[in-house]
């Protein structure tokens, strides 16, 4: 065989070069340099287990249209807060300050004459984007992260109001309530939360939404702007001129299948598995229901029967009742939503606090508007009902909050 | 995952066999017919890959690259005309890359006019599969550029300079310049490749295009190209919706032989005037860089193959999407090792390493073992 090169040491380079190339390649047909897949529970987006393979191809499909990302040529806007599901629930889990909703009324009323109940922050050419009207009520929202929602679906009313106590019968201090709320008219009986009768809200920091399907419907049109069958009319800012056909797509920008998909898949949606127990993590577990956390934030639900097999009848680490429980003033936004007052909150989920980091670029963003960095700040910021919960932790020596708060964490 | 790889690979493997069996009766015949009169040509590419993202295999697997056909003809000793068309699986449409005729006022200097590729960097005037030695362009040509990227526009193009100094060729043309679909169709922020290929023109106002390029050496090309140009349509049905917003984008590039390596840089800017409604998600800049090196390793590869080369290949290339943020960006690295028979065709097998960063800033690693065909025939 012949080279082009004169010089002597040309033929030994290029050999090694090749000698190298091909181990490379050998390499690469075992799969060391092509990037490897993290363990079952190690993520937000995996399906829960047990799922048939249809329901898997469900899935898929509904991670696709959670993650499409809309143009405004796609029907984007006119005014909206972001340009896809996935662009405000990180990897599937809890959003960012940046991404933070703007909710606003004013005394009781949502009022949409101004433009409410959300500020759409942004707009399309041709419209303007909402600002916030003087002297309303104001909650900011971080977005929830959205994995194990259907485990949250499936669990049934009764076993929400097993635990309510609204007027503190068992005088803990401590008295949960429901959030009754009418499904949106699009939502009918056969979908879970559905119907003409009041619900039990679960979804939402304020538990202000009964169904999924209602929750998936809103946030294409509220979040960004985008139409469906349910909600056929752009949401326009009320108060400034948009030009009509400037988001370049028919009404509805979306069909049933879409709504579906993205709500098939939310139900699918595995929650993370939790850390290993260690000691310190079962001692924390020990003060954790020894401070009364557990009283709001119940260890174990129970699920109902469900359309996915897979999400029925399983004993799921939650940790929330999904009740409305009185925060104190530290954490009030003294806005009502749906039969909420304003210091009320629904029991927030711990789980899959373990690996929130992961999708938020190293930190932590807790409570209803991301701002507490620490659960060691979130607790302390606890009032209302859970001051004896707080007070409880605050009383623990350093190292047992620090246990308390590992085991937090590694939920 | 390894039977499923070793399948594929074997696939790979029969699909290069059967690629050979055909190859000696099309390759390196990059121009058929008489080049002094009408001559036409094509070019194809297929993919063969494994490509995982966080260790999630794409199940797209087999893929047709960009198939593409020209034909030219030399219609008079001052006037040539060219069609040039390809298909593009990106896009999945059918993108004119050229419609031109050019008139030849002199040796070294020509008018053209019609649809052609913009000037807008070395890979953009030269993007064709068979030459290249990845199997996709860098970053700066794909996502700050659009490669490849075609208007209607008029311009001239020529050479300058003597023996004694640097050379320099240029081409300026006045073209439709970028459309609206800059901001409009791209989801998820600013992305001047949707905006490319614009040859209606969205709003009626020119864009100058133009490159200058230097000579040093006869192995050395340095260039800078640029476009400008509104981008947006203003109106819609008589109603004003917007002022008028320009697109700017700046493109340097290089190439030269050192020490029997080719390598070849080109660096990316790209500043776009945003709609206020959107400027938060959208970028105002963007910029990206790519430097590639490549050396033969043994000439001929194989005895009975004259003129067939076995080379190396690596490069390395970044954009940041969104200047303004920490997120929105993707390094990569690739190596390639390039079997060619004859010089317009080429069996690549490639590996690559990429890191992708969300408007989160969250690091999501991908990588991918290819093998591609490509060829003139």
């Amino acid at each position: 065989m012949q080279t082009a090169f004169p010089r002597p040491w040309d033929r030994w380079l290029d050999r090694a070069a090749v000698a190298i190339c091909a181990c490379s390649l050998l390499a690469m047909g075992c799969g060391k340099l092509l990037t490897t897949a993290p363990a079952q529970g190690e993520r937000f987006d995996q399906p829960v287990a047990g799922l048939d393979n249809g329901e898997l191809g469900d899935f898929q499909d509904g991670q696709v249209q959670f993650r499409r990302s809309f143009a405004i040529g796609e029907g984007l806007g006119p005014i909206f807060n972001n340009v896809s599901c996935i662009s405000c629930h990180s990897g599937d889990g809890r959003g960012r300050p940046e991404n933070v909703l703007v909710r606003f009324s004013r005394g009781t009323d949502l009022d949409q004459i101004e433009g409410g109940p959300q500020v759409q922050t942004r707009a399309i050419p041709g419209a303007h984007a909402e600002t916030l009207p003087p002297g309303v009520d104001v909650s900011l929202r971080l977005p929830p992260a959205v994995f194990g929602v259907g485990f949250i679906e499936a669990i049934t009313e009764s076993t929400i109001l097993a635990h309510a106590d609204p007027s503190d019968a068992d005088q803990d201090g401590i008295s949960g309530r429901p959030n009754w709320v009418i499904p949106a008219p699009y939502v009918p009986a056969s979908e879970p939360g559905g119907g003409t009768a009041p619900r039990v809200g679960r979804f939402g920091r304020k538990a202000a939404v009964p169904a999924l399907m209602q929750q998936v419907v809103e946030a294409y049109h509220q979040d960004m702007g985008i139409t469906s069958p349910q909600r056929s009319s752009e949401n326009t800012n009320p108060v400034a001129p948009w030009v009509p056909g400037t988001d370049g797509a028919d009404d509805p920008e979306v069909g049933d299948a879409a709504v579906n998909d993205v709500s098939q898949y939310l139900r699918m949606l595995a929650p993370p598995t939790p850390g290993e127990w260690t000691d310190a993590r079962r001692h924390g577990e020990a003060l954790f229901a020894g401070a009364r956390c557990t009283a709001c934030h119940l260890p174990t639900t129970h699920t109902g029967p469900h359309e996915i097999e897979a999400l029925s009848g399983r004993d799921v680490a939650i940790y929330s009742d999904f009740l409305l429980h009185d925060m104190g003033d530290a954490l009030a936004d003294n806005r009502p939503d749906g039969d909420a007052d304003g210091r009320e909150w629904r029991t927030a989920p711990l789980w899959g606090l373990r690996i929130a980091r992961e999708f938020l670029n190293g930190e932590l963003f807790l409570l209803h508007d991301g701002s507490a960095h620490t659960v060691d700040d979130a607790i302390r910021r606890h009032g209302g009902e859970a001051a004896g919960a707080r007070d409880a932790f605050l009383a623990l020596s350093p190292a047992e909050r620090a246990d308390l708060l590992d085991f937090v964490e590694s939920r | 995952m390894k039977a499923r790889l070793a399948v594929r690979i074997a696939a790979a493997a029969g699909a290069l066999l059967l690629w050979s069996g055909m190859a000696p009766l099309a390759w390196g015949q990059i121009v058929h017919g008489r080049p002094d009169k009408i001559a036409w040509g094509a070019y194809g590419e297929i993919r063969i890959a494994e490509d995982r993202v966080r260790g999630v295999t794409d199940p797209e697997w087999f893929s047709f690259g960009r198939v593409g056909g020209f034909v030219t003809a030399h219609a008079s000793r001052r006037l040539d005309l060219a069609v040039q068309g390809a298909y593009d699986r990106g896009s999945e449409d059918f993108t004119l890359e050229r419609l031109e005729a050019t008139f030849l006022l002199q040796p070294a200097l020509q008018f053209h006019a019609g649809i052609f590729l913009v000037p807008l960097g070395r890979t953009n005037l030269s993007h064709e599969s068979p030459l290249y030695e990845f199997d996709e362009h860098s970053f700066v040509a794909t996502q700050l550029v659009g490669v490849p990227h075609a208007q209607l526009g008029a311009g001239a193009e020529g050479r300058l300079g003597s023996a004694n100094g640097w050379p320099l060729t240029f081409e300026f043309d006045v073209v439709t310049g970028y459309g609206e679909g800059i901001v409009m169709d791209a989801a998820g922020g600013t992305r001047i490749a949707s905006g490319r290929n614009n040859y209606g023109d969205d709003n009626g106002v020119p864009a100058l295009a133009g490159r200058i390029a230097a000579h040093p050496s006869a192995d050395t090309e340095i260039g800078l190209a640029a476009e400008t140009g509104q981008y947006n349509r203003t109106e819609l049905s008589g109603v004003t919706v917007d002022q008028a917003r320009y697109a700017h984008v700046l493109v340097a590039d290089a190439a030269s032989r050192v020490s029997g390596f080719d390598v070849a840089a080109e660096a990316g800017v790209v500043m776009v005037d945003v709609p206020p409604g959107i400027g938060t998600l959208y970028a105002e800049r963007q910029w990206g860089a790519s430097v590639e090196a490549s050396r033969p390793l043994l000439s001929p590869f194989l005895r009975s193959w004259k003129g067939s080369t076995l080379s190396a290949a690596v490069r390395a290339d970044a954009v940041d999407l969104d200047r303004a943020i920490l997120g929105d960006s993707r390094m990569r690295v690739s190596a390639s090792l390039n079997v060619r028979p004859r010089p317009a065709s080429v069996v690549r097998m490639g590996w690559y390493y990429e890191l992708r960063r969300d408007r989160f800033n969250n690091e999501t690693p991908a990588a991918g073992l290819v093998l591609s065909l490509a060829s003139y025939f």
